[in-house]
C-alpha cells in the first residue's frame, strides 16, 4: 500500500464540500497497535496510515452510540447532504452493503475509499512472537512475508504465521462498494468451511463440552457485540429489563443464551470480518459460531451477506422454494 | 521475616501440603491466562511472559448470590461464613496492592460481609515480575514489580528454584504447613533476588509523573480532550472488568414463577445502562461522559475519598483495549492540557 497515494486520496475526500470528516487509521500509542482517527482538517492528514496491522474495522464508528445519524430523508439526499468519508477493506465494504440493504445507513451519506486488503495480522500472534515492544513498530508485506521493523532492526516472518485466521479464508479481499479504489483488485480465496465441518462432525455431547469450555470463561464485557459492525440496533435486546431476556449472572446458561442470541441475530448478516473474535479479551472462538451460521445460510438459501446493497436481507424475504425440512 | 528456597520441581508438593485451602492460580486457556480455582496443579501456569487477568474474582466474584426466596418459605440468606480458607497463588504484586484499594470501599459506612469475610479468609501468594509487560507503569503509582504490599508471601523465580519471602503471619502459617519442602535461603539467593528486582524495575519502559493530576482534572472537566479520547471508545467493559481496582456492581432479582434469588454482579461505568434512570434520562448519555468519569473516579474522586488513585499501574486496560484507548496517553495529555 502506497501511503502517499492513500493520503492524497484522503485529502481529495475531505476537500469535498459535502464531506464532514474522514475515518481512517493511524499508528497507535505503542508497539504494534493501531488506532482509529477522525480527520476534519488537512493538517491531520499526515497521521493517516495503512498496514497489515490495521486489523480493526472502522465501520462501527458510523453507527456507534445507537444513533445511525447518517440515515437521510429524501430531501436531504437531494440537497447533497453531508457525507462521512471512510476507509474500508473487503469485509468492511460487505458490512456497509448489508447495513445499507437493511436501511441502517444510506449510500449517499458515505464517501467510501476502498482498500484491496491482502489480510491483516492477528495482534495476539505478533505480540506473542515479539513481546514487550513499546516503541512504534513498522510492518510491510513483501512476497508472502511480513517485514517487521522494531527499533531499526528488521525481522522477516512468513505471512502464514501471523495473518488472522479470518483472513486465511477471506473470499472478498477487494471492496465491493466504493467511490475510489486504492490499488488493483485482488483474487479471493475459495469458500472453505473445513474447520466448521470438523465441528459439525462432533457428537452433541462433544459439541456441548467444547462450547461449555469456551463460553464458561466469557466475562460479558460485550466487546464482541460493541465492536460488531452489524450490531447497530438503537437499544439492544440484551440491555432490556422487562422482560430480561438474558440475566446479568455470569454462568454457563446465561453466557450460552447471550452468545446464541448474538449469533442468531447475525444469521444472514455476518460478513466474517472477525471483529468479535479479535476483540475478545478471553479468546473465545466466536467466528466458529458465526461461520456455522454463514455456512448454513449459504447451503440452505444460497445467500451471502453484504454482496449487494440492492438485495433484500435474507430474513426479510420469503420464497416458496425455501427449504423447510428443518421446521418441526 | 524469613526467606526460603523451594526447588521448582517441588512446587506441586508444596501446594499438596496446602490441600485444606481452596487454591486460585493462573491457568492458560489458549492465548489467555485467567485466575481460576485449581483442581489439578498441572494446570497452573506461572509463565512470567503471560500477564494473567482478573485476580479480583477470588474475593469479589463476578456473580454473587446474596439470598434466595420462594413462595412458601422465608428468605434464606447465603452465608459467606461458610467459605473455605483460600489462597490466591501466583498473583502479581500490582494485583495484591489492588486489594488494599478495594478494602476501604467494602469496609466503608456499610461493611460488606460478603467481600470482607472472603477477604479475611484469603491469603495472597505473589510472584514477582522478573519481566514487566509493555504497559506496566506500577513504578509511576508507588508500586514496583517486586512490591510486597498486600502480599502474605512473595515468590521470586530464580533459575531452578523459587525464593520465598514471608511477609505476614498469614504467610508464616502457610510456610509452616509446607516447611518440609523448603530450605533456608542463603545470602547469595537473596543477592540474586535483589539483582533481579533491580533489573526488572529498569525494564519498565512507560512512565508518567502523576503529581498534581487531581488538581489538573478539577480544572478541565469541560475540555475537548474528552471528546477526542472517547471518539474511538466502543463502550465495552474490558477496561473495567480487567481492572484489579474496579469494584462497581449491580444487584438484581432473578426469579421464576415460584422461586428466585438476588444476585450481585459486576457492572461497568462504560456501559450506557450503568447510569440509565427509570425515567429514561441518562446523566452520562454518551461515551464522552462515561470515559471522563472513569478517569475522574480513578485519578480524582478516589484521591478525594481515600487519598490515593484507584489504579495500580498494571496496564491491563491498555493491553486489552481493542481500539487503543491508552490510559497513559490520556493521563499524559491531561497533564499537558491547557
Amino acid at each position: 500500500m502506497n501511503i502517499q497515494k492513500l493520503k492524497d486520496e484522503a485529502k481529495r475526500a475531505i476537500g469535498r464540500k459535502e464531506v464532514t470528516h474522514l475515518i481512517g487509521y493511524q499508528k497507535g500509542s505503542y508497539g504494534f497497535r493501531i488506532s482509529p482517527i477522525f480527520i476534519e482538517t488537512k493538517e491531520e492528514l499526515d497521521r493517516l496510515t495503512f498496514s497489515p496491522l490495521c486489523s480493526l474495522s472502522l465501520v462501527n464508528y458510523l453507527t456507534i452510540e445507537g444513533k445511525p445519524a447518517q440515515v437521510q430523508s429524501e430531501e436531504e439526499k437531494k440537497s447533497k447532504a453531508k457525507k462521512v468519508a471512510i476507509f474500508v477493506r473487503g469485509c468492511d465494504s460487505r458490512a456497509l452493503n448489508q447495513i445499507i440493504a437493511e436501511k441502517g445507513l444510506s449510500r449517499e451519506s458515505l464517501y467510501i475509499i476502498g482498500i484491496p486488503c491482502k489480510g491483516v495480522i492477528d495482534l495476539k500472534k505478533i505480540e506473542a512472537q515479539f513481546p514487550n515492544v513499546v516503541d512504534p513498530a513498522e510492518v510491510v508485506e513483501e512476497n508472502g512475508k511480513y517485514i517487521i521493523t522494531i527499533n531499526d532492526q528488521t525481522h522477516e516472518v512468513p505471512k502464514e504465521e501471523l495473518i488472522a485466521d479470518t483472513c486465511k479464508v477471506c473470499q472478498y479481499p477487494t471492496p465491493l462498494t466504493y467511490n475510489k479504489l486504492l490499488g488493483d483488485k485482488l483474487e479471493g480465496n475459495p469458500a472453505n468451511y473445513d474447520d466448521i465441518q470438523k465441528l459439525e462432525e462432533k457428537t452433541p455431547e462433544e459439541k456441548w463440552s467444547f462450547w461449555q469450555n469456551q463460553l464458561d470463561r466469557c466475562i460479558r464485557c460485550y466487546a464482541c457485540k460493541n465492536s460488531c459492525p452489524l450490531c447497530y440496533c438503537d437499544g439492544c435486546i440484551l440491555d432490556k429489563l422487562t422482560p430480561q431476556w438474558v440475566r446479568r449472572s455470569v454462568d454457563t446458561n446465561e453466557n450460552l443464551m447471550f452468545h446464541v442470541t448474538r449469533a442468531f441475530h447475525l444469521a444472514g448478516r455476518c460478513v466474517s470480518c472477525g471483529e468479535c473474535e479479535r476483540v475478545c479479551p478471553v479468546g473465545i472462538p466466536l467466528m466458529k459460531l458465526n461461520r456455522k451460521m454463514e455456512k448454513d445460510v449459504k447451503e440452505l438459501f444460497d445467500f451471502e451477506a453484504g454482496k449487494d446493497p440492492e438485495v433484500k436481507p435474507l430474513l426479510n424475504t420469503f420464497n416458496i422454494e425455501d427449504p423447510d425440512d428443518f421446521v418441526l | 521475616m524469613d526467606s526460603y528456597i523451594l526447588q521448582k520441581e517441588k512446587l506441586n508438593n508444596f501446594l499438596d501440603s496446602l490441600k485444606e485451602y481452596e487454591i486460585w492460580a493462573p491457568v492458560q486457556k489458549d492465548a489467555t491466562t485467567l485466575f481460576e480455582v485449581i483442581r489439578d496443579f498441572q494446570n497452573i501456569s506461572l509463565d512470567l511472559n503471560h500477564q494473567p487477568i482478573i485476580s479480583k474474582s477470588a474475593v469479589f466474584p463476578q456473580t454473587e448470590p446474596l439470598f434466595t426466596f420462594d413462595n412458601d418459605a422465608a428468605i434464606k440468606e447465603t452465608s459467606p461464613k461458610e467459605e473455605k480458607d483460600t489462597i490466591v497463588f501466583g498473583i502479581r504484586p500490582c494485583d495484591a496492592r489492588s486489594f488494599k484499594l478495594l478494602d476501604p470501599v467494602f469496609e466503608g459506612d456499610f461493611p460488606d460481609p460478603y467481600y470482607l469475610t472472603r477477604r479475611n479468609k484469603t491469603a495472597l501468594i505473589g510472584i514477582a515480575c522478573n519481566e514487566p509487560f509493555p504497559n506496566c507503569f506500577c513504578t509511576s503509582i508507588d508500586g514496583n514489580p517486586f512490591s510486597k504490599e498486600g502480599l502474605d508471601l512473595l515468590f521470586t523465580s530464580l533459575n531452578d528454584s523459587f525464593y520465598i519471602e514471608v511477609i505476614t503471619d498469614k504467610g508464616k502459617t502457610i510456610i509452616d504447613k509446607a516447611s518440609s519442602h523448603l530450605t533456608q535461603a542463603k545470602a547469595e539467593d537473596t543477592k540474586e533476588k535483589e539483582q533481579l528486582a533491580k533489573a526488572s524495575e529498569g525494564k519498565i519502559k512507560r512512565q508518567i509523573n502523576l503529581d498534581g493530576i487531581k488538581e489538573k482534572l478539577a480544572a478541565i472537566f469541560e475540555h475537548a480532550i474528552w471528546d477526542k479520547f472517547s471518539s474511538k471508545c466502543i463502550g465495552c467493559g474490558i477496561c473495567t472488568y480487567s481492572c484489579p481496582t474496579c469494584y462497581c456492581f449491580d444487584m438484581q432479582d432473578e426469579s421464576s414463577a415460584r422461586k428466585g434469588r438476588r444476585v450481585r454482579t459486576w457492572d461497568s461505568c462504560m456501559f450506557a445502562e450503568y447510569t440509565l434512570h427509570a425515567s429514561g434520562h441518562n446523566p452520562r448519555p454518551t461515551r464522552t461522559e462515561r470515559l471522563r468519569n472513569r478517569i475522574y473516579h480513578k485519578f480524582k474522586f478516589n484521591i478525594d475519598n481515600f487519598g490515593v488513585p484507584s489504579c495500580v499501574g498494571c496496564g491491563r486496560c491498555i493491553a486489552l483495549c481493542p481500539v487503543n484507548v491508552d490510559l497513559i496517553e490520556i493521563l499524559s495529555t491531561i497533564k499537558e492540557a491547557e
